[in-house]
Parts: structure tokens; sequence; C-alpha cells
């Protein structure tokens, strides 16, 4: 397997951009080899992204080398592999998590919280590069939470026209 | 004049050429190279590691090329904010036209060569151009 590597070395000050080059880094879910390398499995998008931190870095007065490279040992890559996996792993359960707490709360919020994990699945989705059985699982629980809010909206309109009739004073005041 | 860029385009490298033919070089010619070092003399590269015309301070090279030659144009500026989140996916814009247009065009790149996925962009981003300088024009989503 072909790995993107960035070695780098940025100024502790200012603090901004190194702040900025570690968050993007995060963002593409690179395995942090070492002091100032870091690796991602290489693909036309994982090599781009890569290329730009490496210019970003460069931008902000540090030195930045990317490399294609592959591991000598099989063991070692797979440890590594590995904890990518436990890293999305743990994301994934977080997601799933809140969707369940979600599903108990009231509707709008549960609406709102519905549309911020979806964006956060499809942001986790996209910096794993070694899906966990969990990835499915977090799908599941968000497809859940949407078919428990359709349930609710249905059951809101069904309940409208009861409701209405069931309220005299509705129909005394409304205009005719 | 000769432009030159990395082969393999997607979305930044397809919006950049876009607007280099429609607004700096009706007859741009462009050069698909793989490293900086091969562009020719006579080419003006852009979305390469180095070059002035590339990704600058968190800005994609179209957002780049915006700024160099003055372009105002705001419909251009819309249009830079997808192709930035469409590019690097950072949440620094709200374009959820981005992902699509994103997978649309990995698509194309997995599926006909360089200049050929140029043609056919050229005519999306002709078409994202109306949309959205209509949707500016009526202040809210056009159609």
């Amino acid at each position: 397997m072909e790995w993107v590597l960035l070695s780098y070395r940025i100024p502790r000050e200012p603090s901004t951009p190194r702040i900025t080059v570690w968050r993007k880094l995060e963002r593409l879910g690179v395995a942090r080899l070492g002091d100032g390398l870091v690796g991602l499995p290489a693909d036309a998008r994982t090599k781009e992204q890569i290329e730009w931190v490496a210019e970003e870095i460069v931008d902000a007065g540090g030195t930045a080398t990317v490399w294609l490279a592959s591991s000598t040992s099989q063991t070692q890559e797979r440890a590594i592999a590995a904890a990518m996996r436990a890293a999305r792993t743990a994301e994934y359960q977080s997601v799933i998590a809140q969707a369940q707490q979600a599903a108990t709360g009231p509707v709008e919020e549960a609406a709102r919280a519905l549309r911020r994990l979806r964006a956060e699945l499809r942001r986790i989705q996209r910096r794993d590069f070694f899906p966990p059985e969990d990835q499915d699982q977090a799908a599941a629980a968000l497809n859940r939470l949407a078919d428990r809010l359709k349930l609710a909206a249905g059951d809101s309109r069904a309940g409208k026209p009861a409701a209405q009739a069931g309220t005299p004073g509705d129909r005394a005041g409304a205009p005719r | 004049m000769r432009w030159a860029t990395r082969a393999g385009v997607h979305v930044d490298r397809a919006a950049c050429a876009w607007l280099i033919r429609r607004h700096l070089d009706r007859d741009a010619q462009f050069v698909f190279v793989t490293e900086p070092a091969s562009v020719p003399a006579d080419a003006t590269p852009f979305d390469l590691r180095g070059a002035r015309l590339s990704h600058h301070d968190g800005d994609c090279s179209f957002e780049t090329i915006l700024r160099s030659y003055e372009l105002t144009d705001p419909v251009l500026w819309r249009l830079a904010q997808i192709v930035h989140e469409a590019d690097l996916d950072d949440e620094r814009f709200h374009a959820p036209e981005a992902t699509g247009l994103d997978v649309v065009i990995r698509g194309l790149s997995m599926t006909f060569p360089d200049d050929q996925v140029l043609e056919i962009t050229a005519a999306m981003f002709d078409g994202l151009y109306e949309y959205l300088r209509r949707g500016l024009l009526l202040g809210h989503e056009p159609a």
C-alpha cells in the first residue's frame, strides 16, 4: 500500500497558522508517525490535500516536504491502520450516541441534531480510510432518527384536523 | 497564450481553466504536467505547488486568480466559494452545491482525458454561472 507522507516544521510563533495546520491535518484524518511527520493512504485526493497543507506551511514560514512511501513491514502498516480505524470508531460511536439521545428529545431539536449529525457523519467518512463496522451502524442510527422524525411529522399532520375539530374556540374565532 | 497545470484535473483546475478562457485569455491553450519542473518556459503555471496562481493563505487557486487579476464580479466570487468548498472542504463557506460538484468532476476525471474534462466542465461552469447570476439578481434561488 502506498502512503503519502508530509514531513514538516512550522514556527511555534505566531501560533495561528500552526493551529490552522494542525486542525487541517486532523480533519484529513492523518496518522501521526512522529514529530512533524504525518501520513495518509495515497490517492488522488489525499496527495493533493497534503500538498496544499505543505504549501500552507511554507507560506507560514515553515518547511515541508511531501513523499510517497511504502512500509517495509505489513505488521507496522497494520498497526497504523488499526489506530486510524480506532480513531474513526470512536467518532462513529459518538454520532450513534448523539442520535440516540436526540431521538428521545423534542421533534425540533431532533431535526436540528439530524442535520448536524449528517454533516458530521460525512466529515468522518471522508477521513475514514479503513472503515469499521461502526460506519454502517452510524448511518443506520441517523436513518432511524430520520424515520422517527418523518413519523412524527405524519402524526402532527394527521392530528391537526382532529385538534381543530376538538377545539370549539378555534372554530368560533375563525373568520368566515 | 499557454497555461500549465497538473495533470488529472479536478474541480479547482477545471474552474480555473474555465475562468481563464472566459475572462483572461479567450484562446488559452492548456498544458498538463506531472510536476512543476516540467512546465514549459512560455506557459503560465496555475494550481501547481510554488506557482503564483495557486493556493495561498487558505485560498484555492480560483480565488487567487480572481484576486490577482482583480476580477470583482460578485457572481464569480459566489462561484469561488463553491469551488473552494468542493476543493478544500474546510467549511469556510456555506456552499451545499460543493459536494455534488466535487463528485461529478471526480467521476469525469476517472472517465475522460484532461482536455475533454475541461470541455465538459466548461459547459457545467457556464450553467452554474448563469444559475448563480440569476439567483443573485432575484435575491433567491432561481426557477
